[in-house]
């Protein structure tokens, strides 16, 4: 411990502050359900995520909580000792039925969605088939019969492949209007932002995205999807540390009882390559840094109600 | 039945009867949940000049900054209406408070646009990109 007064534990607070979207608010009809925080799989970690299904289940959000060490809120005459600060965003829900689908397809055969988006654990997953951003947008990742009234789908990687891009360029044209930092002007871990430098690179900003959407897909498919855009694997010069380091970096949650470092996307990028050369590693070094200091703000919480 | 299958739902209806209180994110933590007189003794300390407010907290300054809450975003403050016996059991929270900006602090050091309290609020443009659905 780096403090030097001992501090009293916590003690479960009852209480958080959330930034939430408008969207989340709308109080609709009275009888759809109220918004509900609710642990689904988190599709890159397999670990269990704190998400948020909307009124009446028709959208779906991510819960990501914003901490820093020494952080306490005053909230009118009360002190919250929990200086936690909650951001609810909207989540692609394809992304969080990606994993049922694609796992489905081992049989190669069409199938009911409701058979496929099943899952003992977490039981929540089911009312993903209810977002209208799902069900209107599985072809995208699906082959789709129909059979009389019933609708039947199956996993297609090309699709799957196609959309992905798509959403990596989606962010980087974001990216590019914003002042988000994606090159070199991120260079240390302490996060100290230089202004957008003209000169960041077309790559710079397609490994980015492509580091920003790998939070939410399987480590074999964000493999795939970087051959897809053409970039070459990159090896980190964090490949020296050792693992117990590693586990610490990582921003995913961590699931006891599970091999989590099997699925931690973080670890992908570290096997080494063949041969290197100098601008390789120079990129792999800014790049990393880069990905880290977005994610690293921002932990998909496990536990948020404690 | 696993406590994965259970739920936490915001009573949105209480959304009505929540106050609009001033929030302030502090650069320290205190080791207390609950009442404090903060009108009292640390609101009217606050002083602005320019761009900047600055406090004495605790014989401490500080310098803050006024943060909108990001474009079609509201803060929310959750409180559990009770709290309950297990983990396995369902919980409800309701809204308590309301707000559209808060002022977060620094000790010592100016605030800048580097802080991490605000770049965490370009997060929902990001996720905007990423999760918004693709064209057919």
């Amino acid at each position: 411990m780096s403090t030097k007064k001992k501090r009293s534990a916590h003690t479960k607070s009852d209480s958080w502050v959330v930034i939430a979207p408008d969207s989340m608010l709308h109080t609709g009809s009275s009888e759809d359900s109220d918004p509900a925080f609710t642990k689904l799989r988190n599709p890159a970690t397999e670990g269990s995520s704190l998400y948020l299904f909307g009124r009446g289940d028709d959208s779906v959000y991510e819960v990501k909580a914003f901490t820093e060490e020494f952080r306490s809120w005053f909230i009118k005459q009360t002190v919250q000792r929990d200086g936690k600060l909650l951001i609810v965003t909207p989540i692609d829900p394809l992304f969080l039925l990606l994993p049922y689908i694609k796992s489905a397809a081992t049989e190669g055969k069409f199938q009911p969605l409701k058979q496929m988006v099943m899952d003992e654990v977490y039981p929540g997953c089911t009312r993903l088939l209810q977002c209208k951003q799902g069900l209107d947008f599985i072809h995208h990742v699906a082959d789709e019969k129909e059979v009389g009234s019933l609708k039947f789908h199956r996993y297609n990687q090309e699709k799957t492949m196609d959309w992905l891009k798509k959403k990596v360029q989606r962010t980087v044209t974001t990216l590019k209007k914003s002042n988000v930092s994606v090159g070199g002007g991120v260079k240390s871990s302490t996060f100290v932002r230089v202004k957008q430098e003209a000169d960041a690179r077309e790559e710079d900003y397609l490994r980015y995205a492509h580091g920003l959407i790998s939070e939410y897909i399987s480590e074999d498919l964000s493999k795939d999807l970087l051959k897809h855009l053409q970039l070459p694997e990159i090896s980190s010069p964090k490949e020296t540390e050792p693992p117990s380091k590693k586990r610490k970096l990582s921003d995913k949650p961590v699931e006891a009882g599970e091999d989590y470092t099997k699925f931690n996307s973080s670890d992908f990028a570290r096997k080494p390559p063949k041969k290197m050369t100098a601008a390789q590693k120079t990129l792999a070094k800014v790049d990393k840094t880069g990905m880290k200091s977005m994610a690293s703000f921002f932990k998909p919480f496990t536990n948020t109600f404690e | 039945m696993s406590a994965n299958s259970c739920v936490t739902s915001v009573r949105l209806d209480s959304i009505k009867q929540a106050d609009k209180p001033q929030v302030h994110l502090l650069p320290c933590e205190i080791e207390h949940d609950g009442p404090a007189e903060v009108s009292a003794f640390f609101t009217p300390t606050m002083k602005e000049r320019k761009h900047e407010v600055s406090v004495s907290f605790r014989g401490r300054g500080m310098k803050g900054h006024e943060l909108n809450c990001p474009q079609g975003y509201t803060g929310l403050v959750l409180k559990e209406v009770q709290k309950p016996a297990s983990d396995q059991e369902d919980r409800i929270v309701k809204v308590s408070s309301v707000f559209h900006n808060f002022t977060y602090w620094n000790l010592e050091t100016p605030p800048t646009s580097d802080d991490g309290v605000v770049r965490a609020m370009e997060w929902p443009m990001l996720a905007e990109a990423i999760h918004g659905p693709v064209d057919k």
